[in-house]
């Protein structure tokens, strides 16, 4: 039996390389276990503004946390920097609408890996877009870059402290 | 452009799977109702817009070096994530488009 996610086989994934691999295992947090072959992030939709990128390798250097990189699968020069929001805002409750959560198969908050896209900005300073999270069903490592329904309360350049 | 006239009630359909219907028209705002495929996107323009720039503004070289965070923020125990409970799809059930609210 063929199994689909979203409607695309599995066996159709990106393959990962050994280095991938190797890499990705040293990821302490966030708690992606099952790596093997399937840290590859699928993104259907892709990031707005890059609906054509769906495949990502999300990527944690020990000297690096909390930062992670969301790089694309295709173009291993290119990415972005994310980071967990509740490591910087304790309080960040985004309220995502029912149509994503049923999308992304979520059953329960803990299913969901949160991560918010990272500005670096001439200068040094950093911002961090709270309107446009990326939830991913760290189960079917399938995500999406949603808007909340609460995205009014939310700045897309939230100053980061940073040095 | 193509521009139709329409009245409370009334909708339009696009490629025969998007219905876009005028639920209540109150004052200068009008509330729309969309029916799509779920894997059909609907966003406010001025959100995705918003989003999209600042998405192309981050994408970035892997080699950039990483600044470091100042201590103050903390990990949450658990995310506070506010995830309404799965309820049944009904895929013609119209996605009611508010106008935004901004604060």
């Amino acid at each position: 039996m063929e199994l689909f996610a979203h409607g695309i086989p599995f066996a159709q994934r990106p393959k990962v390389t050994v280095n991938e691999f190797m890499k990705t295992a040293e990821i302490a947090e966030p708690v992606i276990r099952n790596v093997k072959n399937e840290n590859v992030i699928q993104i259907p939709f892709g990031l707005l503004g890059f609906e054509q990128v769906k495949n990502y390798v999300l990527l944690s250097h020990p000297h690096e946390q909390p930062f992670m990189w969301l790089r694309m699968l295709d173009d291993s020069k290119q990415g972005f920097l994310v980071v967990s929001p509740f490591q910087v805002m304790p309080d960040y409750e985004p309220d995502i609408a029912t149509e994503d959560v049923e999308y992304l198969g979520l059953n329960d908050p803990s299913d969901a890996l949160v991560v918010n896209i990272v500005t670096l900005r001439n200068g040094g300073g950093a911002t961090i877009n709270l309107k446009g999270p990326i939830l991913i069903n760290r189960h079917t490592l399938v995500g999406k870059q949603v808007i909340p329904n609460n995205a009014a309360r939310f700045e897309t350049r939230h100053p980061l402290p940073v040095s | 452009m193509l521009i139709l006239s329409r009245k409370p009630g009334e909708s339009i359909v696009i490629d025969g799977r998007i219905t876009v219907k005028v639920v209540r028209v109150d004052g200068d705002t009008i509330k729309l109702g969309i029916s799509a495929p779920s894997e059909v996107p609907v966003h406010r323009q001025e959100v995705y817009d918003e989003i999209q720039k600042n998405n192309r503004e981050a994408l970035t070289h892997n080699q950039l070096s990483v600044p470091r965070l100042a201590t103050g923020g903390r990990p949450a125990a658990s995310p506070p994530l506010s995830v309404p409970p799965p309820a049944a799809v009904n895929p013609i059930q119209p996605k009611v488009i508010a106008p935004a609210t901004r604060s």
